[in-house]
């Protein structure tokens, strides 16, 4: 009867006193229910940020599904609390569960956290306090819960290593389904210690990275001088894991679908990894190289399979340049072919404006619009060169003309500005882009007529990030920054155009643990203790009190975030290695410095070191030897 | 009875479509899903069911959805009832079993049928709930007997218009109370005034009674109270369906 039905869970008795208690109720369509008593290992996979963000999480979804695709393992999912959620569990002494069970984490197995960016760093912190569980690493029991890291800070995991037992470098497909069974195994075969398992882990797993195994030594400078593994069996430099078949790689027949508004509530069908274009800034475009497509047989039957599982009425091409995708034409075709009549609409990420047309303007226009958005990242040709962002004004006003013409008023134009080498002149390339957008909607015949355009400016803050040719650069300072966000709005004085702008203390503190070494983990505990949590959120990120915690802890930010570093130091990220090589970087680096642009991989192989990791159907092909075949 | 597309592309195609009435339940950890994401998420569910859905016309074509009286968040139903246009002659079962195949058993369709009176005649609607306490006993189940039976009984009405005391005892019937040794819970069930002239929200009354009686106000992580709404009345006193 429907008494049985009843939600039992020790939080639900609150969940009338918070905000959107459909952020802690499971019982989505598509969650995995298992039997406990059955399976031989329980993971619970942590997102350290709101419900609405994490179930946008397209790997999210994957990892759920692939660990959930073993019969031994259950996966289960958790989030961060909302603050008000949090407030209710520690005045009524309730830790932190996961939503398919309501077990709390600390009957979990193995629990892992996805790294998205490095403002989350304090929310896991938060978690892992909330489920009541010892915050360092050593300081954990042989019944407490392993406790993984995955995603991309995970390129460079050291602000955070004293915190995990170990990291997953790369894509974690089969990785963790390998961790976790190899955990399985030693269990039953009575040798588990948590000892054993992490060095037998590092050992035989390619791509985990156990922090605890490598001592780190300094020198006076206060830079890193040496990463020494502590056995001789384990890799000196952990080399990232990709898939290398994206057609045969694992995809999941079901999607947990959230019945509260989340970030992206969509189809997210992943159509590449990888991107051929180098940008110097991107952190993305070097680590998840080389480029590997799935095949437009594969993507219309994955996308078929989606959304008879999901109803959803959009769906969202993924990748990181979409526009590069070799198959773009068929593969449209072969969705268009069913989404029109099933009133799905399909919506493109940010597109290239040198590949922008009309033909692909109408393919995803249909049904319903979807608004457009440009990428220049820089305001002069000068700038672009030295970013190798290889599209000019030209290209820009041929995409807005096509847009234009088709009837869109509103363009949004993403910049960012603290670029190496950026000048006065580089901030005003910004304004009068933005100057000649509107231009063009007046020139262009075909506009709506009786209608304004708008154009939004949106710039960000340049951050350097490990494995780019940008990573030695020192960021500009918060002062820095705000003086040329008080430039640029000088700048831009037409109505129509609209600047947006970055929190200058979250670009710093972001600079900060983006190329941070272990030392700050006590920063990121000082921080724990002065209750802080959700940095990426504006509305809780505290400016002073962060700087406050780098005085007591005696810790300089300007030491990771706004210095050169040297182009022989040791970095703290160089244990990994993601594939792209550190003489790669320097000649990029060179490069950018000469204002000199370097082809894209189809163009032609720059020899970036990434072919050595394998990948069918990548475009880095004779040119660099077998693997790639 | 599950059909495949090309089947119910085989079915006779009706114009004007036809409105069926889909009796649903939402249970369990889903009470907590508000009425605005479950009108949201409908949309979704009779697109992954594959069900042969009439849409609008026009700008922006949209299946058309009326629901019953809007279920507060918080509370469990055995009888929600939304309206759904349909351009094939699809047998009523095959839309039940069609989407339950993509719900779960906390949210899931109970019966199907041919859509009758209209929504506003709702009048009533009988409720279950269920009081863990501190203090439940015979004694606490009588006097909750009592305090619904007895004019008047008033409260603070919120509307549009602003605050009012309103007394809610007319508005209460079919009052049984009883405590459940075995559960150390009371069981309350009531039928109250639903639908668009007179509106009483179950947990009004709960309030009500914990305002006086000063019952629930303990651990809210061991007591709870958890309604039920069982089913509809017309103003004719007969079940609504
Ligand atoms: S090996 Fe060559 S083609 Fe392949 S990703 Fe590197 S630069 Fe591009």
């Amino acid at each position: 009867m429907t008494n049985d039905k009843k939600d039992i869970r020790r939080m639900s008795g609150v969940l009338g006193s918070v905000q959107k208690p459909g952020r802690y109720s499971g019982g989505e369509y598509g969650e995995v229910l298992k039997d406990k008593s059955l399976v031989k290992a329980r993971f619970a996979f942590c997102f350290p940020d709101s419900y609405e963000i994490g179930m946008s999480n397209l790997g999210m979804r994957l990892l759920y599904g692939a660990l959930n695709s073993d019969p031994d393992i259950w996966c289960e999912r958790v989030f961060a609390p909302w603050v008000d959620m949090e407030e209710q569990m520690r005045a009524h002494d309730i830790p932190l569960c996961a939503l398919e069970s309501g077990d709390p984490l600390s009957e979990f197995d193995i629990i892992g956290f996805t790294l998205q960016y490095e403002m989350c760093y304090t929310n896991v912190l938060n978690m892992l306090q909330l489920a009541k569980l010892p915050i360092r690493a050593v300081e954990r029991g042989e019944d407490c819960p392993i406790i993984i890291g995955g995603g991309p800070c995970t390129y460079n995991p050291e602000p955070v290593a004293d915190f995990f037992d170990c990291f997953s470098i790369g894509e974690g497909e089969t990785m963790l389904n390998e961790f976790t069974e190899l955990y399985i195994k030693m269990k039953a075969e009575g040798r588990y210690s948590r000892a054993e398992f992490l060095h037998e882990a590092a050992r035989t797993i390619s791509g985990i990275y156990v922090p605890s195994l490598f001592e780190v030594s300094y020198n006076d400078d206060g830079t890193v001088k040496a990463y020494t593994p502590k056995y001789d069996d384990i890799p000196p430099r952990v080399v990232k894991r990709i898939m290398t078949d994206m057609d045969t790689a694992f995809f999941p027949q079901r999607v947990v679908m959230p019945y509260i508004e989340t970030v992206h509530d969509r189809i997210m069908l992943e159509v590449c990894r990888g991107c051929i274009r180098g940008c110097r800034f991107c952190q993305a475009g070097m680590v998840y190289r080389p480029v590997r497509e799935k095949s437009p047989e594969v993507l219309d039957r994955q996308a078929r399979e989606l959304y008879e599982q999901t109803g959803y009425e959009e769906m969202s091409l993924s990748s990181l340049s979409i526009s590069d995708y070799t198959k773009l034409p068929e593969l449209t075709d072969r969705l268009l072919s069913w989404t029109d009549e099933k009133m799905v609409s399909l919506s493109l990420p940010s597109l290239r404006v040198d590949s922008f047309s009309k033909q692909l303007m109408e393919r995803v226009a249909s049904v319903r619009s979807s608004s457009l958005t440009f990428a220049p990242e820089a305001g002069t040709q000068r700038l672009r060169d030295v970013i190798n962002k290889n599209v000019t004004l030209d290209d820009l006003l041929n995409a807005v003309g096509v847009a234009f013409e088709g009837g869109k008023t509103s363009v949004k134009l993403y910049f960012m500005q603290g670029l190496p080498t950026e000048t006065e002149s580089d901030l005003d390339g910004i304004a009068d882009m933005a100057r000649e957008v509107i231009e063009a909607y007046y020139r262009s015949p075909g506009r709506v007529k009786g209608r304004q355009p708008s154009v939004t400016v949106s710039v960000s803050n340049f951050i350097p990030k490990p494995f780019t040719p940008f990573q030695w650069e020192a960021a500009d300072t918060p002062e820095q920054l705000e003086a040329k966000q008080k430039y640029l709005r000088g700048r831009i004085t037409d109505r129509k155009i609209h600047y947006q702008y970055h929190n200058v203390g979250t670009s710093h503190i972001e600079a900060v643990l983006a190329r941070g070494d272990r030392r700050l983990s006590r920063v990121l505990e000082a921080a724990l203790d002065a209750g802080f949590k959700y940095d990426a959120w504006d509305e809780f990120f505290n400016y002073e009190g962060w700087m406050e915690l780098f005085r007591k802890t005696g810790i300089d930010p300007a030491f990771y975030a706004n210095r050169t570093f040297g182009r022989d130091e040791v970095l703290p990220w160089d244990v990994i290695d993601c594939g792209v090589t550190k003489s790669f970087l320097l000649r990029e680096r060179d490069r950018a410095y000469a204002e000199k642009t370097t082809p894209n991989c189809r163009e032609k192989c720059s020899g970036c070191g990434a072919n050595k990791l394998g990948g069918k159907g990548i475009c880095c092909p004779q040119t660099c030897g077998e693997d790639a075949q | 009875m599950i059909l495949t597309e090309q089947q119910i592309k085989a079915l006779p195609y009706l114009d004007p479509p036809k409105t069926v009435r889909i009796k649903f339940r939402k249970a369990g950890r889903l009470k907590h899903i508000s009425h605005l994401d479950l009108q949201r998420s409908m949309a979704r569910i009779i697109a992954r069911a594959g069900l042969p859905v009439w849409y609008t016309k026009g700008f922006n074509p949209h299946p058309k959805l009326v629901f019953g009286v809007p279920l507060p968040v918080g509370v469990e139903s055995e009888c929600e009832l939304l309206d759904l246009r349909l351009d094939r002659d699809i047998p009523n079962e095959a839309v039940r079993d069609m989407l339950n195949a993509k719900l779960t058993d906390e949210l899931c369709a109970l019966e199907v049928r041919e859509a009758g009176a209209k929504f506003v005649e709702i009048s009533a609607a009988d409720y279950s709930i269920t009081i863990k306490t501190a203090g439940a006993c015979n004694e606490l189940a009588a006097e909750i007997q009592q305090m619904l039976t007895s004019s008047p009984l008033v409260i603070i009405k919120k509307s549009k218009s602003g605050e009012k005391e309103a007394d809610i005892i007319p508005m209460i019937n079919n009052v049984s109370a009883k405590y459940c040794a075995d559960e150390d819970v009371v069981r309350l069930s009531v039928r109250l005034s639903c639908g668009q002239t007179e509106n009483l929200n179950a947990s009004a009354v709960v309030s009500a009674l914990r305002e006086r009686l000063g019952i629930l106000s303990g651990d809210p992580t061991v007591e709870y109270c958890n309604i039920r709404r069982e089913r509809f009345y017309g103003a004719d006193g007969k079940q609504f369906v």
